[in-house]
């Protein structure tokens, strides 16, 4: 006999109250995998709309939300899929650093001459792209835990950028990326926009080719999947190579955006990417969870920063309560028989 | 009742010769095994008979290191399972070999999804259609978007031999040959009925080897059986000649000398009570069952797959809760649940799996034998270095482990000698009660001697012992009584008091 | 006689050849060695690497690195790590220096108090949530940080009518710094909780095979919670020492220690995946990567090639010394 709460999760209680297409839609809702997270935008933006009176809903701030939720949303993006695996990528702040310094160097700036214009595109998603390699690498081929090999190499790119950045603020005097990203199309700040397609087309990837399966197959058991026949080291190679250049991505609209490049980007960005992936239901122990809930997570995270700072909340609280963040989605999604004993 | 000679009648399958060893014991030696087409095949053997050896060979997870797999008359190498798929031979495991957060549609085609791909990227709806066709085609009726961890094991298996018949469809093999390991271990009544009617039905387009302990299962439901003993043939024969009785007999027997459990040694038994198990319940376990061991014991539990008789142990050693029912030891009644509260009554716990569960491989065998008893070994408040070799020492020569010195690694020690390790540790804490899970698995014939010796020292200074062995002799031979569990219950008690011990083949009725 | 999953390795005899392979080279002596080599390497570079206020100033700063590392190798013994203490480090050498107006000595005690507690409440997250340590952690350390902002966004400086608080630690007894003396007696007493306690002992045991503690009944959330507060310990004592020869406290000033604390445990030989390594080993990994720090310094070596190199190091020392078979799957 399934129990009262099996039922209900399974909306099947629901039949009896509710016409048929009410409850058809319910259990669609719950399938889609976000129901929790979009229930809980609703409950945040629900808090600070009555705590901002209103000036949290205003179409200014909407803007605001989904202009600055849009980068840290594509760095989630690329995070995710080293967790579906069931591993972790640490290697962010390194390659936003190292990618940063590398942006600044190359497009127009007051120190050299170079003015790579909008190449710069394929090569910072190159640089981010290489490193990542070598994370799959290390983690197939030397046998190093994810966890260590991407936080090594962590260290080691941010010691490049550094050398090659030599802890110098460079300003960014090709503005043509950074008009396009803040430019608003029907009042959508274009940059949001391009998250979304960015999501879309991950997520299509992640559920619609063999590639996609293969990396939640991995994540759900990584011995059967290997005897089915999924070549789970190159698949864990070319996820991280991804992570990689999606980071590299958001790190050249990153510094864009700021209008400055500088080693020390990519040091604030782990902590953030990281609640960001958990909030929006990615389970750190693997096989769950897409692009769509990564970039969910984003909006959702920035979405409460935003409402704090709205409602003056010191920003050291909102460091605070990020951290409790974090550990409540960790431990909501987690799955705790694949764990056994925590480490 | 001769070997082999199916080999010779059309077999779309047949292994020749196999022998595979491994350190320390011979796993299968010789073994021939021949399939026709549209047949059942039934495998039966004892645990250890090395039927899951054969299998694992069949599908391309083990390298045979003599002998031949032959497919259509022609030899074949199976590097690896998904060759054997593409030869058209397959398994179910009893566990279940899918991603358990995966849908049943993706796990249908895992690895297989091109067909369905359209530049690159898959219809989901014609993989959802495909899939229930497929498994219409097995009278399964289910949702095919749920992940297969929440279908329930009969809709699993279902799922798995559908997955096994599509890809040999797919690689144009006409009659594959599909390895079932004990499916009906993890079966309802009604659901056996219907997995048995699968098979009839599959039957007219694949061949299927049908391992099962349940022998009058295998009976009713295969064309042929074989049994296998050791490592060995023993037996082929026609379902339709097979009585139960026959097989039975067939499958133990071993012959041993004489006094190999050393039962001159055997005590009386029968002393004052150790151990009171009452009414002891677990759902989907076993049922309410109660027995006692007494001072200088030796119980043994007896009963194959399903029969409840590990959860009985490690519901005693707190390690799972019984949903019902008390333990006392000594007369105390014994908290459920907890292995500290078991640790300080008394009860000391053998794992089967003695590197994962038993010892602490990077640690020293002092470091190991002291683990209980560092309370006593203290120079006030701190432990004392002095205290602890001189305990360490005693145990190492009490249990004779061969050890180049007490701060040698228990990693480098041998099977055997892990084993005492593991076993003095207990000792070291003057453990009341002793649970032995298979205490001479993976070790050699010398320490294996010892370890019973060992046993009936304890024995004799008023240890109880529970012990679960490898083979039937082993039980016979080392235990006073012996309780026999089949599918949760406790079936019966036999005594096996050294002038009276049971023969294995009259045991051997109860469990099967 | 084989059972258990498809895949599992038979669970029978091991060879001798294989087991022989394990436990080779003692980590212990490849960091030594490294140690011998690179000093002689750095000496050729300048000759005033060994100078003697040269080797005072390593053995200052492995001994201030060695007391947070000394927790940090806790808990990777036990079998997870602890990403928190930077920001216990910040918080505590904020918190020491204001304490020390109010309550003047006091701010000894309370301040290592406050290590322990917080090490505590980590300990308890993360066995009573079940959470990972190095999710646990990582959130921790960035909520202390915080905390260590709002305390002081930023340097505080003690006033000089209090300096003699600190000065407890600041002098030298026969040319050797306190620190070191300090260093030494906080190494003592690792040494004594890990080797001669129950507890301690525990927590190898843990790390190195969960499963059969518990079945050996051993107190895991005890175990565990007091790895942790060890942990907590030592990055307060580290905080407690900086602010004192500084003269003030700092929340910027122990995000390096994350790194440096992992990587001398990990240098030093301690696997990662728990139940081995020993404060000795922790010891020549806090001496190596001060040596390595200050040695690249004094030979004119980019600071910015030094990060690299260290996570090279830990990478390297992490392969030599990870127990493959704890975990056959590598995440």
């Amino acid at each position: 006999m399934t129990s009262v709460r099996a039922r209900l999760g399974r909306l099947t209680l629901l039949r009896k109250w509710f016409p048929g297409p009410v409850v058809a839609a319910g259990v669609w809702f719950r399938r889609s995998g976000v129901a929790a997270q979009i229930l809980t935008l609703v409950i945040v933006v629900g808090v600070f709309a009555i705590g901002t009176r209103g000036k949290y809903l205003s179409w200014a701030n909407i803007q605001v939300i989904l202009s600055l939720a849009a980068i840290p949303a594509i760095f989630a993006i690329g995070l995710h899929p080293t967790i579906v695996l069931g591993g972790i990528d640490l290697s962010i702040q390194g390659v936003a650093s190292l990618c940063a310094v590398f942006v600044g160097v190359l497009l127009k700036n007051q120190f050299n001459s170079n003015d790579v214009g909008l190449w710069i595109i394929p090569i910072s998603m190159a640089i981010g792209g290489a490193a990542g390699v070598v994370c799959g690498v290390l983690n197939t081929g030397l046998r190093i835990p994810s966890f260590i090999a991407t936080l090594g190499m962590s260290w080691i790119l941010y010691g490049m950028a550094v050398y090659v950045g030599r802890a110098v603020n460079v300003q960014i005097l090709d503005t043509r990326i950074e008009k396009f990203a803040s430019a608003t199309l029907f009042g959508v700040p274009q940059i949001a926009i391009l998250a979304v397609l960015f999501a879309a087309i991950v997520q299509v990837v992640e559920d619609r080719t063999r590639f996609g399966r293969y990396m939640y197959a991995i994540g759900g058991d990584e011995v059967i999947a290997k005897q089915a026949g999924v070549n789970v080291d190159r698949t864990k190679i070319a996820v991280f190579t991804i992570a990689g250049i999606i980071y590299g991505l958001g790190s050249l609209l990153l510094a864009c955006r700021l209008g400055v490049a500088t080693s020390r980007m990519g040091l604030t960005l782990l902590f953030p990417t990281v609640t960001a992936v958990a909030v929006g239901g990615v389970a750190l122990t693997g096989g769950i969870g897409g692009a769509k809930n990564a970039a969910l997570g984003a909006l959702i995270v920035t979405a409460l920063n935003d409402g704090l700072v709205l409602m003056h909340v010191s920003p050291y609280i909102q460091q605070a309560v990020n951290g409790v963040v974090l550990i409540a989605a960790v431990a909501l999604t987690i799955d705790r028989k694949k764990l056994g004993f925590i480490k | 009742m001769s070997v082999g000679n199916g080999a010779s009648r059309d077999s779309i399958l047949a292994l020749r010769g196999i022998t595979k060893t491994f350190p320390g014991v011979v796993a299968l030696d010789g073994v021939e095994l021949a399939i026709r087409r549209n047949e059942v095949v039934g495998l039966v053997g004892e645990n250890g008979a090395g039927k899951s050896v054969l299998m694992k060979i069949m599908i391309g997870l083990m390298q045979p290191d003599e002998g031949s797999i032959m497919l259509g008359g022609e030899p074949i190498t199976l590097r690896n399972p998904l060759d054997a798929i593409r030869n058209g031979i397959g398994m179910v495991f009893q566990d279940g070999s899918m991603v358990p957060n995966m849908s049943v549609t993706e796990n249908l085609f895992l690895c297989h999804e091109n067909g369905f791909s359209n530049l690159g990227v898959f219809s989901l709806r014609s993989m959802r259609e495909s899939a229930r066709a497929l498994l219409a085609e097995l009278h399964l009726h289910i949702d095919v978007n749920l992940p297969v961890a929440e279908i329930g094991p009969a809709a699993r298996q279902m799922v798995e031999i559908a997955r096994l018949l599509w890809l040999s469809r797919l690689y144009g093999r006409d009659n594959p040959v599909l390895i079932l390991d004990e499916p009906t271990t993890v079966l309802a009544d009604k659901e056996r009925e219907t997995l048995f009617a699968i098979l009839r039905d599959i039957k007219k387009r694949a061949s299927v080897v049908f391992i099962s302990h349940r022998i009058q299962e295998v009976i009713e439901n295969s064309d042929r059986i074989c049994v296998l003993k050791d490592g060995k043939n023993v037996t082929e024969m026609d379902a339709s000649d097979a009585r139960l009785v026959r097989i039975e007999q067939l499958m133990v027997g071993h012959s041993f000398s004489a006094d190999r459990f050393h039962q001159d040694d055997q005590g009386a038994g029968g002393g004052k009570e150790i151990l009171r198990v009452e009414n002891l319940d677990r759902a989907g376990s076993f049922e309410p069952i109660s027995f006692t061991v007494g001072e200088g014991e030796i119980v043994s539990l007896i009963g194959l797959v399903g029969s409840g008789k590990e959860e009985v142990c490690k519901c005693i050693a707190g390690l799972e809760k019984a949903d019902t029912g008390s333990i006392f030891l000594d007369g105390r009644r014994l908290p459920m649940g907890s292995p500290s509260s078991a640790v300080r009554a008394g009860v000391g716990h053998i794992p089967i799996d003695r590197r994962s569960e038993g010892l602490a491989l990077m640690m020293s065998v002092a470091e190991n034998v002291n683990l209980l008893v560092l309370n006593r070994l203290k120079a006030g408040v701190l432990l004392s270095p002095a205290r602890e070799r001189k305990n360490a020492q005693h145990w190492v020569a009490e249990c004779q482990i061969k050890t180049p010195s007490i701060s040698t690694m228990c990693a480098n020690l041998s099977g055997g000698n892990q084993q005492k390790t593991v076993i003095s540790k207990w000792l070291s804490s003057q453990v009341r009660l002793l649970i032995l899970d298979h205490p001479t698995r993976g070790v050699d014939v010398g320490a294996k001697d010892e370890i019973y010796k060992l046993m009936r020292r304890l024995a004799k200074e008023g240890i109880g012992m529970i012990i679960m062995c490898d083979t039937l002799e082993e039980d016979i031979g080392l235990s006073n009584r012996m309780l026999v569990m089949k599918d949760g219950r406790l079936m019966k008690e036999v005594d096996s008091s050294p002038r009276s011990k049971p023969s294995p083949q009259s045991i051997i009725s109860l469990i099967v | 006689m084989v059972t258990g999953k498809q895949g599992d390795a038979v669970n029978g005899q091991e060879t001798r050849k294989r087991q022989a392979r394990k436990g080779q080279i003692p980590p212990v002596y490849l960091t030594i060695g490294l140690l011998v080599i690179v000093t002689l390497l750095f000496f050729l570079g300048n000759r005033n690497f060994l100078s003697l206020y040269n080797i005072n100033t390593i053995l200052s700063f492995s001994a201030i690195l060695l007391m947070v590392a000394l927790g940090q190798m806790c808990t990777i013994v036990v079998g997870g790590i602890d990403l928190s203490v930077g920001g216990l480090v910040s918080f505590i050498s904020v918190i020491f220096i204001l304490l020390i107006k109010p309550m003047g000595y006091l701010a000894y005690p309370v301040s290592l108090l406050a290590g322990v507690l917080i090490g505590w409440i980590n300990g308890n997250i993360l066995t009573r949530i079940k959470i990972p340590s190095f999710i646990v952690t990582l959130a921790t350390g960035g909520i202390l940080t915080s905390l260590a902002y709002i305390a002081s966004p930023r340097p505080v400086n003690l006033s000089p009518s209090l300096y003699s608080v600190v000065d407890l630690l600041n002098g030298t007894l026969f040319t050797v710094s306190n620190v070191l003396y300090i260093g030494v007696a906080v190494l003592l007493l690792f040494y004594v909780i890990l080797r001669f306690t129950r507890t301690g002992r525990n927590i190898f045991y843990l790390g190195s095979n969960i499963k059969m503690s518990w079945m050996s009944g051993i107190d895991i959330v005890k175990t565990r919670n007091i790895a942790f507060m060890l942990s907590g310990l030592g990055a307060a004592m580290t905080g407690i020492m900086i602010s004192s020869i500084r003269y003030g406290g700092d929340p910027l000033v122990g995000n390096a220690y994350v790194l440096n604390s992992i990587a001398a445990v990990v240098v030093g030989g301690t696997a990662l995946t728990g139940g081995t390594g020993g404060v000795i080993n922790t010891v020549f990994g806090a001496v190596f990567m001060s040596l390595l720090d200050n040695g690249m310094n004094v030979v004119g070596i980019d600071q910015y090639f030094q990060q690299a190199i260290l996570g090279a190091m830990v990478i390297i020392s992490v392969t030599l010394t990870f127990d493959r078979e704890k975990t056959p799957i590598v995440k």
